[in-house]
């Protein structure tokens, strides 16, 4: 009775509903803070899409919302790719428009007014609260420890690898994808432990929703087999094991092939193959495991060994004779890029020119993880000291994960769950172990002696891993080394917590449309070309001008401008983004007539000289040339761009072929009258340029932003009476045709 | 009142009428206004034919091809001037901005005084050619008139030209009949440039014709400007937005006295005309076919309606120009085609061995297809062309490119959207044949599986009994 009026909310009954309300009071907290540290972009700058692709996003979701769902799934896009159009429909994984328009019309249904843009902007943190929470529901299913959910959850919440894909405003795919990621991987582990067809459906569901929203879904699709794989080789089968992933595969399989951009893919691309053979792989054990429990012979034994190891073989000979005869998709250069970093850049031009599908650079991982990092490995190591099999996803997760974040940048989001799980779990552990006041009573003789003897036996061996809780020293149970531990915790912690607040605010809060820089005084002067720029298109051009840029304006121009381009960021097609390489990177006689072809009105281009803005289309400039002599290798050559010495210049010693670039000219028609003669200077690289600027024959300056960031030109029509564009700006300018009175050779005679 | 006012209208309307498809303010360059008698049945001509004729010197403060950036005249006549130049009024660029904003323009030389700088500076920039020697004339020592020029051979004489191509329209041959000359007193030929496709000869010189020089006082001519065909008497330009631009090396074509004048030839190589008699000369008709060309009043071309609808299964959709198509789709195209015939329009019909093209094209033409005629009105024909749309989705393009010497350009563009089968757009399963199977297989499935649960659920179970020896059995 004392007992209960002494701790009335930490025991019992009671103490179980304090606990909770306490753990919901805690989540809610922390999906607070993972909402309110994203919200930088829009106090510091407005409620605005950022960068890119989310642009696209933002226009689809804009085309959901207003034509409804048939019309978005086979919605042809006639103002991307001109003239090729895109199949928007079946291109794209429609999963996060989806979402942002089944919020929209609920909230309508409410009654509640939103604009679809505040959805798509706040779409992200929403939904990264709900990511702390799956993380907590998947923590709790790796270990008893209450607090590390708790923990968990708060990290993922706040760590910075995770907000760089999604603060508000960042309207991408993994916006909702990383939440689902966690999410499927929660319920895998559900239904591998209780071994049930319900969890394993509602996996299976949730891995469907995954494959509409990111294709980011393939990591799931190899990571499961793989767990199941590695389960089996442990000798670790189980019925579970069969119920769970059977369900999970085959209905997974079927949600996943209802997205169109899917397809087939399942059965037939390399990357699904592991999935299915696995499933097979299943059959074969389990059938085995059926026929031993009934037969208990040494020899069948060896024998169905024999042949499940047969079966084996030959499936693997049949998939590698598929995928050569080429009925299996071969691995796509994606794929391969995640094993030889160095491949795109040979190969596939296209792929590595995109600075996320760089090679990480090491200090990305303190960056973006921080203390996390180094508790990262202590958690996984932790996972072996009660191998269970959901502590083996744990491993295998990591290695897979921490694999393929050192090859991509930008997969270094598919790691931060898993680390930031184990650190919960490391750092709980600490907590659990420093935390409790009572010291546990000293060991009598005997129980020494026993445990002595216990040692010897294999059981002690397995449950002590570390030698310290084997011979627990007197010192750790003092206070003083607990105050001292914990207390250097919640100082790395309180320091973990201040550098993501910084990395957010200062790394992953622009929105890349806006760029912000300090005047002398520290006040904020914000840069605003871009939206100037795309302002100007949509307010002076027909609505049907097909505007030519480099791919990576493409899903800004028709997000903002509303025009029609001819490449975007869906790369889709190699050639297409050949084709402009080649026009920005060829003499105006060779652009003109693709631009021409390509009924191109205005050509765009990004230039940052004057206000030394690196992310310039002259700094892209060389992917643009490698991309094009990926197809035409003979009249476009990358060595031509490059003096003698190797340099690539733009100044006086820049190449006649850089000179005479359409790109070149265009970033720097006109730019030496901002100086005195002589005197012009390129800000980013850094050099005086050519006294004489550039001249422009075929296209004539339209418009140019205030900081010189965006020049757009206008492609000029054929001369009226028929002169080649040259000789017509020449007698524009004034200069009279010199009289050929001498003829050289023979005459020339008119045929007709 | 108002009824004479509407009358006065009506007349007025009547006159604008019967002139040039393009507008009837004209404006004439002349530098002596004395010399406007020696033109006056050439003027006349033009002012009966509806044109309002502003007679100018070059030199004159007021004259401008351009008032307010809009165009003043519909066309100029340039006639030859003394001084050497033309004035800061009508300088190349001026006269190129005018024909690049629709404005037609004629221009006549002549031997007797050097061509403006000016006039050669504009020549040079459309790729025609005149002697360097100032002086040079168009000489034919087998085709020249005996009554005038029985001497110098400076008068060359010429028959009506015949067409281009056996597939272009001939506007100058007037009605057709043989005999008709042409007198080309002392003109200047030009020589064109290879390269422009907007270039087109109307007269060419006799094959014994040369450029000279009387000013050489060197007996023989070794290196001539040029010779025979290769030297144009006239040319002309058709701009790409159909401007027209005519050049006649011998404005005393257009005076009164060549109109009546009475000519006979010398005899030509082979002995050719060597009976001929003393006739008087086309040019009169000849002059007025040449102007009237130039200022749009004949082979003219005019796009009425032009539509494009759905025709699948030969019926036709309500919805005419939409914007989408699917592939494969049937379609149709219209397009409605007149011709200008001096003051009013005519159906046009292209010249045999020639015909009207559609294209369906996106990068490159998918489709080209013989527009045929579908009907005629009083004042156009209706061509059209039905086709199936290709298997590849896209924006493509509705294309008639018909652009013919001496006659104005056609290039007519409607951009489509050709879409992809949307979801439902495909046969259904069951349909296709070869899916039989697999729903086959599925049936099978959906009962197996109904028949297990069945069984499952209706099954009773079998009380476990235990053994004696504590083991379950069943």
């Amino acid at each position: 009775m004392s007992d209960i009026i002494e701790e009335p909310f930490f025991k019992g009954s009671t103490g179980r509903n304090t606990r909770g309300v306490l753990r919901l009071t805690i989540l809610c907290l922390i999906a607070a803070a993972a909402i309110a540290s994203r919200l930088f972009s829009v106090i510091r700058f407005e409620s605005i899409i950022h960068e890119f692709d989310p642009w696209f996003n933002f226009r689809a979701t804009k085309y959901l919302v207003q034509h409804g769902f048939y019309d978005f799934w086979d919605w042809f896009d006639d103002r991307t790719w001109h003239p090729l159009g895109r199949v928007t429909g079946g291109t794209l994984y429609p999963g996060l428009m989806v979402t942002s328009g089944v919020i929209y019309h609920a909230l309508r249904a409410l009654t509640i007014p939103v604009d679809i843009r505040n959805i798509c902007v706040l779409l992200a943190p929403g939904f990264s609260g709900l990511t702390a929470y799956a993380t907590y529901l998947f923590t709790n299913e790796m270990t008893t420890s209450p607090s590390a959910g708790l923990l968990a959850a708060a990290f993922m919440g706040i760590a910075p690898g995770y907000i760089s894909r999604s603060v508000a405003g960042s309207y991408d795919n993994e916006a909702i994808a990383i939440f689902l990621l966690v999410f499927t991987f929660f319920l895998w582990i559900k239904a591998l432990k209780v071994g049930s067809v319900f969890w394993g459906a509602w996996c299976a569901l949730f891995y469907g929703y995954m494959v509409s929203a990111w294709g980011g879904y393939v990591f799931i699709t190899n990571l499961i087999p793989l767990h199941v794989f590695v389960l089996v080789l442990m000798g670790r089968f189980s019925p579970r094991v069969y119920v769970a992933y059977c369900t999970w595969f085959a209905i997974g399989t079927l949600a996943s092939m209802q997205i169109p951009f899917v397809g087939f893919l399942p059965i037939r691309s390399s990357e699904h193959m592991s999935a299915l053979g696995i499933f097979g792989l299943l059959q074969l054990v389990g059938f085995v495991e059926f026929v031993r429990a009934g037969v208990p012979s040494r020899q069948f034994k060896t024998l169905v060994t024999g042949f499940v190891v047969a079966v084996v073989l030959i499936a693997f000979a049949a998939l590698v004779l598929l995928t050569v005869s080429g009925v299996i998709a071969p691995w796509t250069g994606r794929f391969y890029s995640l094993w030889d970093t160095g491949y795109a850049k040979i190969h596939i031009p296209i792929i590595a020119s995109v600075s996320e599908h760089q090679p990480t650079a090491w200090p990305a991982y303190f960056f973006d993880l921080n203390l996390l990092i180094w508790l990262f490995p202590a958690g996984v190591y932790l996972c072996f000291l009660k191998l269970n099999d959901e502590q083996v996803f744990i491993v295998v997760y990591s290695i897979l994960a921490s694999y393929f974040s050192g090859v991509m940048v930008r997969l270094m989001l598919t790691l931060t769950p898993i680390v930031c799980v184990s650190a919960a779990m490391a750092l709980s552990y600490l907590l659990d172990t420093y935390l409790t006041i009572k010291s546990p009573p000293e060991p009598t003789d005997a129980q020494i002696l026993d445990a002595a003897n216990n040692s010897s036996s294999k059981k002690a061996g397995k449950q002590d891993g570390i030698r310290s809780t084997r011979e627990p020293l007197v010192g750790i149970y003092t206070t003083f080394s607990k105050t001292t531990v914990v207390s250097a915790m919640t100082a790395y912690l309180l320091i973990f917590v201040l550098h993501c607040t910084w990395v957010t605010s200062n790394a992953y809060s622009s929105p890349s449309v806006v760029l912000a820089s300090r005047m002398p005084d520290g006040s904020q002067h914000i840069i605003d070309d871009y939206r100037e720029a795309y302002q100007w298109l949509r307010q002076n051009t027909p609505e049907d001008a097909k505007i030519m840029s480099w791919w990576d304006y493409g899903y800004q121009i028709g997000g903002m401008a509303d025009r029609p381009t001819l490449v975007d960021n869906n790369t889709w097609n190699n050639t297409h983004i050949a084709t402009v390489g080649k026009a920005m990177s060829s003499r105006e006689e060779v652009s003109y007539p693709i631009m021409r072809q390509h009924e191109v009105d205005y050509v765009l281009v990004v230039f940052g000289g004057l206000l030394g803005y690196s992310g310039d289309d002259i700094n892209k400039f060389l992917w643009m040339v490698r991309i094009a002599e990926g197809i035409w290798p003979d009249e476009v050559k990358e060595r031509d761009f490059f003096t003698d010495r190797g340099e690539y210049r733009v100044d006086d010693g820049a190449t006649e072929t850089m000179k005479n670039s359409l790109m070149y000219k265009m970033s720097y028609y006109n730019y030496n009258s901002l100086f005195p003669a002589g005197q012009a200077q390129d800000r980013v690289r850094g050099v005086k340029l050519p006294e004489v600027g550039p001249t422009l024959n075929t296209v004539e300056e339209a418009f140019t932003s205030e900081n010189w960031i965006i020049r757009i030109y206008k492609v000029k029509d054929l001369d009226n009476v028929g002169r080649d564009h040259a000789s017509a700006a020449s007698f524009d300018r004034g200069n009279k045709k010199k009289k050929t009175t001498k003829k050289r050779g023979p005459k020339v005679l008119r045929v007709e | 009142m108002r009824w004479l006012l509407s009358f006065l209208l009506l007349g007025l309307l009547s006159v604008v009428h019967a002139v040039s498809s393009s507008g009837s303010k004209l404006l004439v360059v002349l530098e002596e206004l004395a010399d406007k008698t020696k033109y006056s049945k050439y003027l006349a001509d033009l002012e009966s034919r509806g044109f309002k004729t502003t007679i100018e010197s070059p030199k004159a403060e007021k004259i401008a091809l351009f008032e307010l950036g809009e165009r003043a005249y519909d066309h100029v006549l340039l006639l030859p001037a003394k001084s050497k130049g033309l004035g800061p009024n009508l300088t190349p660029k001026l006269l190129l901005d005018f024909i690049n904003a629709g404005g037609n323009i004629l221009l006549t030389l002549d031997s007797s005084h050097p061509t403006p700088s000016a006039l050669v500076s504009l020549l040079l920039e459309l790729d025609i050619h005149l002697p360097t020697d100032r002086n040079a004339l168009v000489v034919d020592h087998f085709n020249f008139d005996t009554l005038s020029a029985a001497e110098k051979h400076d008068v060359v004489l010429v028959p009506r030209p015949d067409a281009l191509r056996p597939d272009v329209k001939n506007f100058f041959k007037g009605a057709g009949e043989d005999g008709e000359i042409i007198a080309f007193p002392r003109g200047v030929g030009q020589t064109l440039g290879n390269t422009s496709p907007l270039l087109t000869p109307i007269l060419r010189a006799p094959r014994t014709a040369y450029s000279y020089n009387p000013k050489d006082d060197v007996e023989g001519v070794d290196d001539p400007f040029a010779v025979g065909t290769q030297l144009s008497l006239i040319t002309t330009l058709q701009a790409r937005n159909s401007a027209r631009f005519t050049v006649i090396g011998a404005a005393e074509m257009l005076e009164d006295a060549w109109f009546d004048a009475k000519v006979k030839r010398s005899v030509g190589l082979g002995g050719v005309g060597s009976g001929a008699k003393q006739v008087k000369t086309a040019n009169q008709a000849f002059v007025k076919e040449v102007t009237g060309w130039t200022f749009n009043e004949i082979g003219v071309l005019k796009v009425g309606k032009i539509e494009h609808y759905l025709n699948e299964d030969g019926v036709k959709s309500n919805v005419t120009n939409p914007k989408i198509y699917r592939v494969k789709n049937d379609v149709t195209y219209n397009i409605e085609l007149s011709e200008y015939s001096w003051d009013h329009w005519v159906p046009f019909t292209p010249p045999t061995g020639d015909v009207v093209q559609l294209e369906f094209s996106m990068l490159s033409p998918f489709h080209r297809l013989p527009l045929k005629v579908a009907s005629t009105t009083k004042t156009s024909t209706i061509y059209t062309a039905s086709f199936k749309l290709p298997d590849q989705h896209g924006i493509f393009n509705f294309k008639v490119n018909y652009k013919r010497p001496f006659l104005s350009n056609i290039e007519e563009k409607n951009t489509v959207t050709v879409r992809h089968f949307a979801h439902d757009e495909w046969p259904r399963s069951w349909v296709i044949s070869g899916a039989w199977p697999w729903i086959a297989g599925i049936g099978a499935t959906v009962t197996g599986w109904v028949a297990f649960v069945a069984l499952w659920l209706w099954s009773k179970p079998v009380p476990l009994k235990l053994t004696t020896s504590g083991k379950k059995i069943q």
